[in-house]
C-alpha cells in the first residue's frame, strides 16, 4: 500500500489478536499484489502491457473498473484512472522542475478514459496508455478488512492504511475512538477526531509538490488539462460511512480546487479541509 | 462539476460503494471533531437547618486541550453565603447581647438558645488557572496558580506537581508542592487574643490585618492491581504560619460552680455585651500529616470508590475518614451512585466549651465547634444521565449531619443541663453539567 | 525531614514490589473508563474539599489542602 498498515484491536488475548491481524495483512497482501502497478505478472499489468489488445478482467477487478468509471463521470473526466502516465512529465518532489507545456501535451495524448473500450469483461486500450487503480485501491482494502473483521466477529477494530481507516465498531469502554490526524509536521497532530462509527480518509501530501517562481504546483493533476489543479487544498480529510467514500469525496474535493470548500458543504458531510 | 449536482454526487457514490463492496455496509458514520475547549459548570445549593449558613456556589471549569496531552484549565467560582454561624459563647437561661464584629451595634440572643453570630454574608470569588504537559514519555508536570478574594479574605496560591509512570504504566508515582499565602482584613480589625469582647463603639482591643502562609507536600504513588482494579496512597504533610485564629470567635467566662456566663455591665448610654466572653486564641502555627488511600474497582459494570483518610496533627486533632461511592449504571447512559462519608474528629488541645473565671487564663483557647469532638455523616445519591446531545448532566442530594460531645471534664455546674454541643444538619444539593 | 525521605524510600520499596503487579497496555480498557479515573467528577470534588475544609478539623489528603478560604 506504500504506507504503514496497522490494525488495532480490543482483543485481550494474544491469540486473538494474532487472528485477526493475520486476516487484515492477508487481505492487505491480496489487494496489494492483485492491484500494483508496481507488480509483475498482476491483473494491472496485464492490461497495462497488452499492448492494444482486450483483456479479459475478473468479477473483483470489474466491479473495481465499473466503480472507476462512476467516479469518471461524476467529476466529469477529472477522476481518470489512466491519468498515472501524467507522472512521466510531472516529478513532485518539492523541486522547482515544472515540465514544459509540450512535454505536457505529448503524454495527455496518453490519458482519457474516453479513450478506452471496456465492455464487462473485456477491456481494451491503446498501446501506451496504462491504468492505475492506486487511487481506489487502499481505501477499497480498508473496507474489505473492516468487512472482513466483521464478518469473524471481531469485535471493535479499527483499520488504518496510512491515515485512510475504518472502524468496525465503537470501543467497548471508551466509546469513541479518538484518531489524531496529522498536520504540517510530522508526527504532529493537527486535530483530534471522535469517530464512533464510520471512515475517514485524507487526500493531498503536503511535501509532495513543485515549486517555481513562488507558484505552488500540487500533486493533484487534473487530466483534462494535465496540469496541476490549481489552488488545490493541502489536504481534505473526509469522514463517511466506508473509507471508499470518504476517500473519493476528499479526492474530488481536491479536484475542485478553489471550489473545494463549497463542494464539500454541498456534500453534507463532516470534512475538514487544509490550506 | 455544476454545483447543482453536488449532492447526487454523494447519493451516486453511495450507490457505486454499495455495489462495490457488497454486502459489507456498515452502520453510518458518526464522527465529530473534537472540541477544543470543555466545560464542567456545577450549581450549588449548600443549606444548614435552622437560620445557619446558606451558601449559593457557581463554579464552571474551562479545560483546553491541546494536542500531545497539553492541557489549560482555568475555573471559577462565586459563592454567596449567608446565614448565621455559631459564635462560640455558651446558652445561658437568660438572653444575652453581644457586639457584633464590625464594632458598630449588638445583636441579642434568646435565652436558652444557642447564641449565633447573623452577621455572616459575604460573596467569594475564587479563580484557579493549571497547565499541565508532559515530559518525556512517561512524566507529566502540572503547575497552578490561584486566587480568591472575599470582604475580608484574600488568598494567593502557586502549586507544582510531577507525575512518573513505571512498569508498563501499572506504577505512578507523583509528589507536588503547594504555597498559600493569605491576608485577612477582618470586619472592624482583628481582636486582640483573649481579650474581652468590647462595648459597641470601643475597638480598643483591635490589631489590624494578619496573614496566614500556608506550605503543602503531597507525595503519592497510584497502582493499577489488575484489570479491574488500582489503588492510591498520598501522603501529605501541611504547614501553617501567622494568624490561624477565628477572629470572629469568643469563648463565655463561667463562674466554677455554677457553670453560668459571668454577666458583665456594659458602659451607660452605650449598647455592649451582657455577658463575659473572650476572643479565642490559637498557636500561630499548625502541623498537619495525613495519609489517604483509595480504591477504584470495576465489578461487572458497576465501580466502587472506596477512600480512607487519617489525619493526625500538631494541635493534637486526629481524625478518621472513610467515603464510599458505588456508581451503578442504569441503562445504557444513566446511572445512580449512592454516597456515604463517616468522619469522627477528636478535640484540639485547647478546645474549650468555656473559660472558668478562676482557673489561670490559658495561652490558647478555641470554643469553635469545629475544633471539637464530633462525628459527621454525609448520605445521599447521585444521578447522571447523558443528554441528547452527548453532554453529561448530573444531580446530588446529600444530607450532612455533625453531632459532637463535649468533654465531661469542660462541663461545669448548670452546663451540664443545656445541649452545649451545636450539633449541624444540612443539605447539598448540587447539579452538574459538562459540554 | 526525616519523615518525608522515610515516606519516599517506602514508596519506592512499594514501587518495586508492584512491579510484579498491574496490566499489559492491551488490558487497559476498564482502567480508561470515565468511571475509573481516580477523580471521576473534578467539580463535584472541589465542591466537597471546599464544604468539609469550612466545617471540619481536617483538609486534603487526595490532592493538596484546600483552603484559601476565610470560613476556617
Amino acid at each position: 500500500m506504500g504506507s504503514p498498515c496497522e490494525l488495532v484491536c480490543e482483543a485481550l488475548e494474544r491469540r486473538a489478536a494474532h487472528e485477526l491481524s493475520s486476516i487484515v495483512a492477508a487481505e492487505a497482501w491480496r489487494i496489494e499484489d492483485k492491484f500494483s502497478r508496481y507488480l509483475d505478472g498482476n491483473i494491472v499489468d496485464a492490461i497495462n502491457s497488452a499492448g492494444g489488445r482486450p483483456v479479459e478482467v475478473d468479477d473483483e477487478t470489474a466491479q473495481l473498473l465499473d466503480f472507476a468509471v462512476t467516479l469518471y463521470e461524476l467529476s466529469e473526466r477529472r477522476f481518470d484512472i489512466t491519468s498515472g502516465v501524467l507522472r512521466q512529465a510531472w516529478h513532485f518532489d518539492g523541486s522547482d522542475r515544472v515540465p514544459a507545456d509540450s512535454r505536457v501535451q505529448a503524454v495527455l495524448e496518453l490519458v482519457g478514459w474516453h479513450r478506452v473500450a471496456w465492455q464487462r469483461p473485456l477491456l481494451q486500450m491503446p498501446r501506451g496508455m496504462e491504468i492505475d487503480l492506486g487511487g481506489i485501491a487502499k481505501e477499497y482494502a480498508v473496507d474489505r478488512c473492516a468487512a472482513l473483521l466483521r464478518e469473524q466477529g471481531g469485535g471493535p477494530c479499527l483499520v488504518n492504511f496510512g491515515g485512510d481507516l475504518a472502524v468496525t465498531e465503537p470501543p467497548a469502554q471508551r466509546v469513541r475512538w479518538k484518531v489524531a490526524i496529522e498536520g504540517e509536521r510530522d508526527g504532529e497532530a493537527d486535530r483530534i477526531v471522535d469517530l464512533k462509527q464510520g471512515a475517514l480518509a485524507t487526500s493531498g501530501d503536503a511535501r509532495r509538490f513543485l515549486l517555481k517562481n513562488g507558484v505552488r504546483y500540487s500533486h493533484i493533476l487534473d487530466p483534462t488539462t494535465g496540469w496541476p489543479v490549481p489552488d488545490a487544498p493541502r489536504s481534505v480529510t473526509v469522514a463517511a460511512d466506508t473509507c471508499t467514500q470518504a476517500g473519493m469525496i476528499s479526492t474530488l474535493a481536491m479536484l475542485e480546487g478553489a471550489g473545494a470548500e463549497a463542494f464539500l458543504d454541498a456534500q453534507a458531510v463532516t470534512s475538514w479541509c487544509r490550506r | 462539476m455544476s454545483k447543482k449536482d453536488n449532492r447526487s454526487i454523494s447519493a451516486a457514490l453511495a450507490m457505486a460503494t454499495c455495489s462495490l463492496l457488497g454486502s459489507g455496509i456498515p452502520a453510518p458514520v458518526d464522527a465529530q471533531e473534537e472540541p477544543e475547549w470543555d466545560f464542567n459548570t456545577s450549581l450549588l445549593y449548600y443549606g444548614e437547618d435552622g437560620d445557619r449558613v446558606k451558601d449559593y456556589s457557581v463554579k464552571a471549569i474551562a479545560r483546553r486541550m491541546f494536542v500531545d496531552d497539553r492541557v489549560l484549565s482555568l475555573s471559577m467560582t462565586v459563592d454567596s453565603l449567608t446565614g448565621a454561624t455559631p459564635n462560640g459563647a455558651i446558652r445561658q437561661d437568660t438572653a444575652q447581647t453581644f457586639t457584633r464584629p464590625s464594632g458598630n451595634a449588638a445583636y441579642d440572643v434568646q435565652s436558652g438558645v444557642l447564641p449565633l453570630d447573623d452577621t455572616f454574608l459575604d460573596t467569594r470569588v475564587a479563580l484557579t488557572a493549571n497547565w499541565q504537559q508532559p515530559v518525556g514519555e512517561t512524566s507529566l508536570v502540572n503547575v497552578g496558580a490561584s486566587a480568591s478574594k472575599e470582604y475580608d479574605y484574600t488568598h494567593f496560591g502557586v502549586n507544582a506537581k510531577i507525575a512518573r509512570d513505571f512498569n508498563k504504566r501499572n506504577t505512578t508515582l507523583a509528589a507536588g508542592i503547594a504555597l498559600s499565602i493569605d491576608s485577612l482584613d477582618p470586619v472592624g480589625g482583628a481582636p486582640a487574643p483573649l481579650t474581652p469582647m468590647l462595648d459597641v463603639g470601643d475597638t480598643s482591643n483591635r490589631i489590624g490585618n494578619q496573614d496566614k502562609d500556608v506550605l503543602d507536600v503531597v507525595l503519592g504513588v497510584t497502582q493499577v492491581v489488575n484489570r479491574n482494579l488500582v489503588v492510591q496512597a498520598n501522603y501529605s504533610y501541611s504547614k501553617s504560619d501567622g494568624y490561624l485564629t477565628d477572629p470572629y470567635k469568643v469563648l463565655s467566662i463561667v463562674d466554677g460552680t455554677t457553670g453560668d456566663t459571668l454577666l458583665r455591665t456594659p458602659t451607660p448610654g452605650v449598647e455592649g455585651p451582657s455577658h463575659q466572653v473572650l476572643f479565642e486564641s490559637r498557636p500561630g502555627d499548625r502541623t498537619k500529616h495525613s495519609v489517604y488511600t483509595q480504591a477504584k474497582y470495576y465489578m461487572n459494570g458497576k465501580v466502587l470508590d472506596a477512600s480512607y483518610r487519617y489525619m493526625t496533627d500538631d494541635w493534637e486533632i486526629d481524625s478518621h475518614t472513610v467515603d464510599l461511592r458505588y456508581r451503578w449504571p442504569v441503562g445504557e447512559d444513566r446511572y445512580i451512585e449512592p454516597h456515604l462519608r463517616l468522619y469522627t474528629q477528636s478535640e484540639a488541645e485547647f478546645y474549650r466549651l468555656s473559660l472558668v473565671d478562676s482557673d489561670p487564663l490559658p495561652v490558647f483557647a478555641s470554643a469553635d465547634y469545629r475544633l471539637g469532638n464530633f462525628d459527621a455523616v454525609t448520605a445521599g445519591a447521585k444521578y447522571g444521565w447523558k443528554t441528547s446531545n452527548d453532554n453529561d448532566m448530573s444531580v446530588r442530594l446529600e444530607w450532612y449531619r455533625q453531632s459532637g460531645s463535649v468533654p465531661a471534664a469542660q462541663v461545669v455546674g448548670n452546663q451540664a443541663t443545656r445541649d452545649n454541643y451545636p450539633d449541624l444538619n444540612a443539605v447539598i444539593l448540587q447539579f452538574s453539567y459538562r459540554f | 525531614m526525616k519523615i518525608k525521605i522515610g515516606l519516599a524510600a517506602a514508596a519506592v520499596v512499594f514501587a518495586a514490589g508492584c512491579s510484579s503487579m498491574g496490566v499489559e497496555p492491551w488490558e487497559r480498557d476498564i482502567l480508561a473508563r470515565e468511571d475509573m479515573q481516580m477523580t471521576t467528577d473534578e467539580a463535584e470534588a472541589v465542591t466537597d474539599e471546599h464544604i468539609y475544609f469550612s466545617k471540619e478539623a481536617s483538609s486534603g489528603g487526595r490532592g493538596f489542602g484546600g483552603g484559601g478560604c476565610g470560613c476556617n
